[in-house]
């Protein structure tokens, strides 16, 4: 008899109220529901160049492109349409291969110019894009 | 007796087990802690530039916008250049292995980008992206 009650008691004891962990577990759900936003920015990775100055047979291995304030596109001191920059890349990489691509670009050019140039470049198969411009005269 | 037999059955019915909806909303939960990336908007949505190498931007968790007037927003509000830096190493505290995408609209000008991409490497962040819109 004193047993059973024992028993029986030891049943009830091992049944644990979850009710709290349950309206804890919902809050949690849906305070994460509600913050979590699903966007991702799609982006084309950037370098700046080290400060250090470039050597002289380092800069023989360089494709330069730069962009003035007119929005014209030079690589390697000739002027070219947006359209033939990977062209003009890819020639210059085949004449000197693992050639860094520096692309200086004029405080006044456009972003969106500077984005599709590296683009263009990354396309023509580059290793590595490096984007130079003069800092501004505040720093 | 039989009677009370009755009314055992009738509770036993009308209790309904929960635990399958436990483990449903525990995964669920799990999924949410997991997948949540605390984004901070920028504020404004320039128009992006299109680029075919473009790609996703992992743990791109600060974001950086600069209008097509140069003016630079964080955090859904427009802020100062000088006050970018301090911004950044702030969002980096909290995610300390978060990149930085810049989104900068087509017409904004590069030396605003330059200097954004300065202020961020002295923040402390060596992952710096463009924003662009990928080519389908």
């Amino acid at each position: 008899m004193i047993e059973a009650r024992r028993k029986r008691r030891v049943a009830e004891e091992a049944d644990i109220n979850i009710t709290p962990l349950l309206d804890i577990v919902f809050i949690l759900l849906i305070f994460f529901i509600v913050t979590t936003s699903f966007v991702k920015e799609f982006g084309v990775s950037m370098n700046r160049p080290a400060k250090a100055p470039v050597k002289e047979e380092e800069q023989s291995k360089l494709i330069s492109v730069r962009i003035t304030e007119r929005s014209t596109v030079l690589v390697d001191s000739r002027e070219v349409e947006l359209g033939a920059v990977r062209a003009n890349i890819e020639a210059g990489l085949a004449s000197k291969p693992d050639a860094a691509v520096v692309v200086i670009a004029d405080r006044a050019a456009d972003a969106g110019l500077l984005v599709r140039v590296v683009d263009q470049a990354r396309v023509a198969g580059a290793g590595s894009v490096s984007l130079a411009a003069p800092a501004s005269s505040s720093e | 007796m039989i009677f009370r037999r009755r009314r055992q059955e009738a509770e036993e019915d009308g209790e309904i087990s929960i635990t399958p909806m436990l483990d449903i909303v525990f995964i669920l939960l799990i999924f949410f802690i997991v997948t949540t990336s605390f984004v901070k908007e920028p504020g404004i949505d320039p128009s992006r530039p299109t680029a075919e190498t473009a790609r996703k931007a992992e743990r791109g968790n600060i974001l950086v916008a600069v209008s097509a007037r140069d003016r630079v927003w964080m955090n859904k509000r427009p802020v100062e250049m000088s006050d970018v830096r301090q911004l950044v190493e702030a969002s980096l505290a909290e995610n300390p292995d978060s990149s930085v995408v810049i989104v900068a609209d087509e017409g904004a000008s590069t030396g605003m980008v330059i200097d954004l991409m300065d202020r961020v490497g002295l923040a402390g962040v060596q992952n710096v992206s463009l924003a662009a819109e990928p080519v389908d």
